[in-house]
Protein backbone atom coordinates (compact mmCIF):
# COMPACT_ATOMS: atom_id res chain seq x y z
CA UNK A 1 0.00 0.00 0.00
CA UNK A 2 1.35 3.51 -0.51
CA UNK A 3 0.06 6.87 1.15
CA UNK A 4 -0.41 10.03 -0.94
CA UNK A 5 1.09 13.24 0.60
CA UNK A 6 -1.12 16.41 0.73
CA UNK A 7 1.07 19.86 0.43
CA UNK A 8 -0.07 21.55 3.66
CA UNK A 9 0.39 24.67 1.86
CA UNK A 10 -0.58 27.04 -0.95
CA UNK A 11 2.67 27.55 -2.81
CA UNK A 12 6.20 26.38 -4.73
CA UNK A 13 7.05 22.85 -4.52
CA UNK A 14 11.02 22.89 -4.65
CA UNK A 15 13.81 20.10 -3.66
CA UNK A 16 14.33 19.88 0.19
CA UNK A 17 17.69 20.62 -0.72
CA UNK A 18 16.75 24.26 -1.49
CA UNK A 19 15.82 24.36 2.90
CA UNK A 20 18.01 26.63 4.52
CA UNK A 21 18.31 24.10 7.14
CA UNK A 22 21.08 21.10 6.98
CA UNK A 23 18.35 18.71 9.19
CA UNK A 24 16.14 19.40 6.40
CA UNK A 25 18.06 19.68 3.26
CA UNK A 26 20.51 16.51 4.10
CA UNK A 27 17.37 14.44 4.78
CA UNK A 28 18.48 14.05 7.93
CA UNK A 29 14.96 12.76 9.57
CA UNK A 30 13.54 11.75 5.63
CA UNK A 31 13.19 12.50 2.63
CA UNK A 32 10.47 14.68 1.48
CA UNK A 33 9.63 17.95 -0.22
CA UNK A 34 9.89 21.75 0.14
CA UNK A 35 6.83 24.05 -0.15
CA UNK A 36 7.85 28.36 -0.62
CA UNK A 37 4.25 29.54 0.52
CA UNK A 38 2.02 31.75 -0.49
CA UNK A 39 2.18 35.41 1.33
CA UNK A 40 -0.45 36.37 3.53
CA UNK A 41 -2.58 34.63 6.04
CA UNK A 42 -3.57 31.30 5.52
CA UNK A 43 -4.68 28.01 6.91
CA UNK A 44 -1.94 24.47 6.60
CA UNK A 45 -3.66 21.29 6.24
CA UNK A 46 -3.01 17.51 7.50
CA UNK A 47 -1.05 16.00 4.42
CA UNK A 48 -2.29 12.69 5.26
CA UNK A 49 -5.34 10.66 7.52
CA UNK A 50 -3.85 9.81 10.46
CA UNK A 51 -3.60 11.24 14.24
CA UNK A 52 -1.38 14.42 15.45
CA UNK A 53 1.34 12.64 16.85
CA UNK A 54 3.26 15.77 17.54
CA UNK A 55 1.94 19.11 17.74
CA UNK A 56 3.89 22.55 18.01
CA UNK A 57 2.60 25.75 16.93
CA UNK A 58 4.93 26.12 14.43
CA UNK A 59 5.09 22.40 13.31
CA UNK A 60 3.27 19.02 13.37
CA UNK A 61 3.41 15.29 12.79
CA UNK A 62 0.82 13.49 11.54
CA UNK A 63 1.30 8.95 11.95
CA UNK A 64 -0.82 7.19 9.85
CA UNK A 65 -3.12 4.69 11.68
CA UNK A 66 -1.32 1.82 11.18
CA UNK A 67 1.79 3.72 12.72
CA UNK A 68 4.25 2.85 9.97
CA UNK A 69 4.47 6.34 8.26
CA UNK A 70 4.62 9.63 10.16
CA UNK A 71 4.66 12.91 7.91
CA UNK A 72 6.07 16.04 9.28
CA UNK A 73 4.82 19.37 8.27
CA UNK A 74 7.66 22.33 9.13
CA UNK A 75 6.09 26.48 8.96
CA UNK A 76 8.89 28.26 8.16
CA UNK A 77 12.58 27.37 9.44
CA UNK A 78 14.04 28.12 12.86
CA UNK A 79 10.36 29.40 13.39
CA UNK A 80 10.48 28.14 16.81
CA UNK A 81 12.24 31.00 18.14
CA UNK A 82 8.61 32.71 17.25
CA UNK A 83 7.35 30.88 20.35
CA UNK A 84 3.78 30.42 19.07
CA UNK A 85 3.35 33.85 18.17
CA UNK A 86 1.62 34.07 14.78
CA UNK A 87 0.53 30.53 14.77
CA UNK A 88 -2.85 29.48 15.93
CA UNK A 89 -3.57 25.29 15.73
CA UNK A 90 -6.74 23.99 15.40
CA UNK A 91 -6.89 21.09 16.61
CA UNK A 92 -4.83 19.19 19.77
CA UNK A 93 -2.12 16.12 19.97
CA UNK A 94 -3.55 12.94 19.78
CA UNK A 95 -6.72 14.17 17.76
CA UNK A 96 -7.87 12.10 14.69
CA UNK A 97 -7.28 14.40 11.80
CA UNK A 98 -8.01 13.74 7.52
CA UNK A 99 -5.74 14.72 5.05
CA UNK A 100 -6.90 18.02 3.87
CA UNK A 101 -8.03 19.29 7.73
CA UNK A 102 -7.00 22.44 8.66
CA UNK A 103 -4.60 22.11 11.31
CA UNK A 104 -2.60 25.41 12.00
CA UNK A 105 -3.81 29.03 10.42
CA UNK A 106 -0.54 31.69 10.04
CA UNK A 107 0.81 34.04 7.97
CA UNK A 108 4.40 33.45 5.67
CA UNK A 109 4.21 37.11 5.26
CA UNK A 110 4.34 37.52 8.93
CA UNK A 111 6.97 34.86 9.41
CA UNK A 112 9.12 36.67 6.21
CA UNK A 113 8.93 39.88 8.04
CA UNK A 114 10.42 38.47 11.30
CA UNK A 115 13.48 37.78 9.67
CA UNK A 116 13.09 33.84 9.13
CA UNK A 117 12.34 31.83 5.98
CA UNK A 118 8.57 30.94 5.21
CA UNK A 119 9.22 28.07 3.68
CA UNK A 120 7.54 24.47 4.69
CA UNK A 121 9.73 21.30 4.58
CA UNK A 122 7.04 17.92 4.61
CA UNK A 123 8.98 15.49 4.96
CA UNK A 124 8.45 11.40 5.24
CA UNK A 125 10.35 10.68 8.93
CA UNK A 126 12.76 7.59 9.13
CA UNK A 127 12.07 6.49 5.32
CA UNK A 128 14.57 6.22 2.86
CA UNK A 129 14.63 8.40 -0.43
CA UNK A 130 13.59 5.10 -2.80
CA UNK A 131 9.92 4.89 -0.47
CA UNK A 132 9.20 8.62 -2.32
CA UNK A 133 7.21 8.03 -5.78
CA UNK A 134 5.20 10.64 -8.00
CA UNK A 135 7.30 13.89 -6.34
CA UNK A 136 6.13 16.97 -7.15
CA UNK A 137 9.19 19.05 -6.58
CA UNK A 138 9.37 21.92 -9.29
CA UNK A 139 5.15 23.40 -9.71
CA UNK A 140 2.75 25.50 -8.13
CA UNK A 141 0.68 23.72 -5.92
CA UNK A 142 -2.37 24.47 -3.85
CA UNK A 143 -3.17 23.13 -0.56
CA UNK A 144 -4.35 19.88 -0.78
CA UNK A 145 -2.82 18.80 -3.72
CA UNK A 146 -0.56 15.71 -4.14
CA UNK A 147 3.00 16.54 -3.56
CA UNK A 148 4.74 12.60 -3.47
CA UNK A 149 3.50 9.40 -2.49
CA UNK A 150 5.27 7.23 -0.06
CA UNK A 151 4.96 3.65 0.26
CA UNK A 152 3.94 1.89 3.68
CA UNK B 1 15.52 1.41 25.45
CA UNK B 2 14.65 5.02 25.07
CA UNK B 3 16.22 5.83 28.58
CA UNK B 4 19.34 4.27 27.93
CA UNK B 5 19.46 6.34 24.66
CA UNK B 6 19.21 9.36 26.42
CA UNK B 7 21.90 8.38 29.10
CA UNK B 8 24.34 7.70 26.07
CA UNK B 9 23.62 11.21 24.76
CA UNK B 10 23.70 12.81 27.85
CA UNK B 11 26.93 11.49 28.09
CA UNK B 12 28.02 12.24 24.74
CA UNK B 13 27.22 16.15 25.73
CA UNK B 14 29.52 15.94 28.64
CA UNK B 15 27.34 14.45 31.72
CA UNK B 16 24.92 16.03 33.13
CA UNK B 17 27.12 18.91 34.80
CA UNK B 18 27.85 20.09 31.04
CA UNK B 19 24.25 20.89 30.22
CA UNK B 20 23.00 24.80 30.37
CA UNK B 21 19.42 23.34 28.86
CA UNK B 22 17.79 21.03 26.19
CA UNK B 23 14.80 21.58 24.43
CA UNK B 24 13.45 19.48 22.34
CA UNK B 25 11.92 20.97 18.47
CA UNK B 26 10.03 18.00 16.91
CA UNK B 27 13.12 16.37 14.88
CA UNK B 28 15.91 17.76 17.48
CA UNK B 29 17.41 18.92 20.87
CA UNK B 30 18.54 21.84 21.20
CA UNK B 31 21.09 22.22 23.64
CA UNK B 32 22.85 24.47 25.75
CA UNK B 33 26.20 23.49 27.43
CA UNK B 34 29.01 24.72 29.25
CA UNK B 35 32.08 23.45 26.97
CA UNK B 36 31.84 22.67 23.49
CA UNK B 37 35.03 20.35 23.95
CA UNK B 38 33.68 18.04 25.93
CA UNK B 39 31.02 17.33 23.26
CA UNK B 40 31.51 13.59 21.50
CA UNK B 41 29.91 13.68 18.46
CA UNK B 42 31.18 10.11 17.68
CA UNK B 43 29.47 9.41 20.37
CA UNK B 44 26.27 11.16 19.87
CA UNK B 45 25.84 9.32 16.37
CA UNK B 46 26.56 5.99 18.27
CA UNK B 47 23.64 6.79 20.50
CA UNK B 48 21.40 7.31 17.48
CA UNK B 49 21.50 10.83 16.46
CA UNK B 50 20.98 11.16 12.74
CA UNK B 51 23.33 14.33 12.83
CA UNK B 52 24.94 17.21 14.90
CA UNK B 53 25.60 20.53 14.58
CA UNK B 54 27.63 22.48 16.84
CA UNK B 55 28.36 26.09 16.86
CA UNK B 56 30.40 26.83 20.50
CA UNK B 57 28.00 25.89 23.24
CA UNK B 58 25.19 25.20 21.12
CA UNK B 59 24.42 22.30 20.01
CA UNK B 60 21.53 20.55 18.03
CA UNK B 61 21.52 16.56 17.96
CA UNK B 62 18.89 15.06 15.33
CA UNK B 63 17.08 12.28 16.68
CA UNK B 64 14.38 12.22 14.55
CA UNK B 65 10.62 12.52 15.76
CA UNK B 66 11.10 11.21 19.47
CA UNK B 67 12.80 14.41 20.27
CA UNK B 68 10.11 15.38 22.38
CA UNK B 69 10.55 11.96 24.29
CA UNK B 70 14.85 11.66 24.52
CA UNK B 71 14.24 15.19 25.82
CA UNK B 72 12.16 14.50 28.75
CA UNK B 73 14.00 11.56 29.75
CA UNK B 74 16.94 13.75 29.79
CA UNK B 75 15.48 15.79 32.27
CA UNK B 76 14.68 12.99 34.64
CA UNK B 77 18.10 12.02 34.48
CA UNK B 78 19.37 15.87 35.49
Amino acid sequence: MSIRVLSPVSGLAAPLSEVPDPVFSQEMVGPGVAVKPNGGSACAVAPVDGTMSTLHPHAFVVTTDDGSRAVLVHLGIDTVKMEGAGFAPHVVKGERVRAGQKIVTWNPSEVEQQGYSSVCPVVALEVGRQALSDVTDDAGVSAGDPLFTVDS
Amino acid sequence: MAEDKAAAILAALGGKGNIVEIEPCITRLRCEIEDGSKVDEAALKTAGAHGVMQQGTVVQVVVGPEADTIASDIEDLL
